[in-house]
């Protein structure tokens, strides 16, 4: 990860419907700064703006005031080459899966590169990379039919879709709402390696506070169209006052050792990884047996 | 074939009905094409598509309300003229219906396409004649529009039919086995 | 322009007034019926006087109604290029087919009568008289009193055996669907833009791959809604809907004296438009 600034946001505002009786201000105020090779979550209640202020990063909708500058590149300008935007910044919706329209899974994937105009040589390249990354066996899966599979693997075949375009930036809106646990997790596992092998920058929507522990390096906090605070998941996760400032809410995790705190047990909330808590639990649970014992020998 | 309408015909005259409407009022229903008129509609879609899966009453209904819809979202005098909006879609789910049914026996395929080419025709025909019977229109005028749009028009709507009802019906993959990538050159 | 894909602005159906006005009270399935004799009046009607009558009967009904008359103006303005230019057409090539009429004009092909001057005058106040009345039908009329005054208005149907009350809900499932689906093709523009699709690429003569390009949009649009579709038809069996049964309505039907009097007042009205010999 470098120190290199590949998106910068600066006050943005955005009114859906402007100047008619339905207007709607969804963002009021936007300041986000993202470095090369990052991992940023974004949470915040429903209705907070996040899906809004995503769909600024490839030009699908224009900032109505304040300034994006994705790779050095003002999108305010109204000469921006959206084709080439959107080529550098892959941009995943939420339900992806709902907009897979070709027979063959092949065929899907390779529907962007094809309308890059690349010869079918790298297209097929370009295919047979996607949809490995994303864990559909290229010579198995590339002639089977749409329709056939289930939903997490037409999730997979939507993210493989747009990974086709080789982005320098993916951005994933909610990339794991309504998944079960398995095809959650070997998702996440993917995002992880495309963000930390492949250099890929990631920006992904999220509900889940264990997944964007697992995920992100950072994590900006969204509420009423502003960013409140951000931070990494350490930082923010283990302290109280901010969880409770700004109703982030608890992951399970950190959850169980503020109890064991107030119970009275010294524990350590920055190591909430479940590994950790479980080692903390553990530790916790033998200096209690011991002291039992001692009781007991006395 | 049931007779009358089942919970199904009525979700699906529904469903598919609003569709027909928001191809109607959003830029959607027009593809650019070389016509005279710049485009060709495929807002009677659905009533063929109707009519092709749920039979012609559906398909009847599904065109009542594409052309009460065109009516009432009328930009042009000719379709502010019921007998010329609505009458001549009553028909374009009704004939698809029958077009379907005859050819279905013979191949699935073409009788979806079929379905699709005379659905159009039979709109381009009939909403022409009504404008011309109502004086809106010549008959050599009606005549060229007839040939220069509806042709294209229904070349349209045939692979717009077919593409749709067979992603539908899941039997695409049995036209093509092979994706447009698979082979190693 | 602020974004590039506000498809749901764009969507006026179901645009509702509501002042209160007298016309908004009047029953709806009679202000339909009413509705559909004047309109076929309007259609039948090719005097001048006729239609001076009826265009200044259109405009005084938007301020019965207390409705401002720029809605209805706004939807003739995007109507006048069309007018125009049929105008014009029927100008230039109508003249023959109505023959032994007094000529005005004659050049070439172009034969210009009387008649024709008429139908061409005669139909351009039609088309806007009929803007003026259906805004006023739709404005001053909320959807789902609509679909009620629909079903009302079928009702006598029942004893051919026509299915009233199903009928009735279609139109209410259609009209209930189209702003789900409108945010649903926003959705899919904005998702296949973002992988590169394009819409209205290609020369303007390669009729199969234009009509291919919008596949991306139209063929997961519609699998969505037969989805949608699936799913209410589940949850209606799950409840026990069957279809031609007796129902009852929680609402109450009512017609008063001023109902029956609009109808009779319009049909009287239109009688008298049609049939009336006006000198011009
Ligand atoms: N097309 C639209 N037209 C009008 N208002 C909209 C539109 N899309 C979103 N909004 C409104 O803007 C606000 C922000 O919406 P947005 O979708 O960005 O929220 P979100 O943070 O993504 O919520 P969620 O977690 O539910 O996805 C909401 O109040 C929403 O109602
Ligand atoms: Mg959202």
């Amino acid at each position: 990860m470098s120190e290199e600034k590949i998106i910068e946001i600066k006050n943005l505002e955005y009114i859906y419907m402007q100047h008619t009786p339905l207007e709607h201000q969804a963002l009021s105020g936007i300041n986000m700064e993202v470095n090369r090779g990052e991992c940023i979550a974004i949470i915040g209640h429903t209705g907070s703006g996040k899906s809004t202020l995503i769909q600024h990063l490839n030009g699908l909708m224009q900032p109505q005031k304040g300034k994006i500058i994705v790779d050095g590149e003002d999108l305010s300008d109204s000469n921006v080459d959206l084709k080439a935007l959107r080529r550098k910044v892959g941009l995943v919706f939420q339900n992806p899966e709902s907009q897979i329209f070709e027979h063959l899974i092949g065929d899907e994937v390779a529907y962007g590169p094809f309308k890059l105009g690349l010869p079918l040589n790298e297209v097929r390249k370009r295919v047979k990379w996607a949809m490995e990354m994303v864990g559909l066996s290229f010579n198995e899966m590339k002639d089977r039919p749409t329709y056939a599979l289930s939903g997490g693997q037409k999730r997979k075949v939507a993210l493989a879709g747009v990974l086709a375009l080789k982005p320098e930036i993916l951005v994933l809106d909610e990339p794991t709402a309504g998944l079960d646990p398995y095809s959650k997790n070997e998702l996440l596992e993917k995002i992880k390696k495309l963000n930390r092998e492949e250099k890929i920058t990631v920006i992904f929507i999220s509900h889940n506070l264990e997944e964007v522990s697992f995920l992100a390096h950072r994590l900006y906090v969204l509420a009423n169209g502003k960013n409140l605070v951000d931070g990494t998941p350490n930082d923010l996760f283990s302290n109280k006052e901010i969880l409770e400032k700004y109703k982030i809410g608890t992951p399970d995790s950190v959850d169980i050792l503020y109890k064991l705190k107030d119970a009275g047990f010294s524990i350590n909330p920055r190591l909430f990884d479940v590994s950790c808590v479980a080692a903390q639990i553990f530790s916790i649970l033998s200096t209690y047996q011991r002291r039992v014992t001692d009781d007991i020998s006395v | 074939m049931e007779k009358g309408l089942s919970v199904r015909r009525i979700v699906i005259a529904g469903v598919l009905g609003a569709i027909a409407i928001l191809l109607g009022v959003s830029r959607l229903g027009y593809i650019p094409v070389p016509t005279p008129a710049g485009n060709a509609t495929i807002m009677h879609v659905p009533a063929i598509i109707g009519g092709i899966i749920e039979g012609p009453i559906v398909g009847l209904i599904i065109g009542l309300i594409f052309g009460v819809s065109s009516f009432l979202d009328a930009t042009v005098p000719l379709f502010k003229d019921p007998l010329v909006s609505i009458f001549p879609r009553l028909f374009i789910g009704v004939i698809a219906f029958f077009v379907y049914f005859g050819f279905k026996r013979f191949n699935e395929y073409v009788a979806i396409g079929a379905a699709g080419f005379v659905g159009s025709m039979t709109n381009t025909i009939l909403v022409l004649g009504m404008a011309v019977i109502r004086g809106y229109f010549t008959l050599s005028v009606a005549l060229g529009v007839a040939i220069a749009n509806g042709i294209p028009e229904a070349i349209v709507a045939l692979i717009v039919t077919l593409a749709i009802v067979t992603s539908w019906k899941k039997i695409g993959g049995s036209i093509k086995k092979k994706s447009k990538i698979s082979e190693d050159i | 322009m602020t974004s590039r894909f506000e498809l749901t602005r764009n969507i006026t159906i179901g645009q509702y007034i509501p002042t209160g006005s007298v016309i908004h009270q009047f029953e709806a399935s009679l202000k339909l019926l009413s509705f559909a004799i004047l309109v076929v009046g309007i259609a039948i009607c090719s005097s001048y006087t006729g239609n001076l009558i009826l265009l200044a009967f259109s405009i005084a009904l938007f301020g019965i109604a207390r409705i401002p008359i720029h809605y209805g103006i706004s939807g003739i303005k995007p109507a006048l290029p069309f007018m125009i230019i049929l105008s014009l057409m029927q100008l230039l090539f109508y003249g023959q087919a109505a023959q032994g009429e007094t000529t005005l004009f004659q050049f070439g092909f172009i034969l210009i009568t009387t008649s024709s001057v008429q139908l061409v005058i005669v139909s351009a106040m039609r088309f806007i008289e009929i803007i003026l009345v259906s805004s006023v039908l739709t404005l001053s009329t909320s959807t789902t009193e609509m679909t009620h005054g629909l079903e009302h208005l079928l009702k006598p149907l029942k004893y051919i055996k026509f299915p009233v009350y199903e009928f009735s809900l279609i139109i209410t499932i259609a009209i209930r669907f189209v702003p789900t689906f409108a945010m649903e093709m926003e959705k899919l523009m904005k998702a296949q833009a973002s992988r590169g699709a394009e819409f209205g690429t290609g020369k303007w003569w390669q009729i199969v791959r234009k009509t291919k390009d919008t596949f991306p949009l139209i063929i997961p649009l519609f699998s969505s809604a037969m989805e949608r579709a699936e799913d209410l038809i589940l949850a209606m069996e799950s409840r026990c809907y069957t279809p031609g049964l007796k129902r009852t309505s929680y609402r109450q039907y009512k017609i008063a004296l001023r109902d029956f009097l609009l109808l009779i007042i319009t049909t009287l009205f239109s009688i008298f438009i049609v049939f009336y010999k006006f000198t011009y």
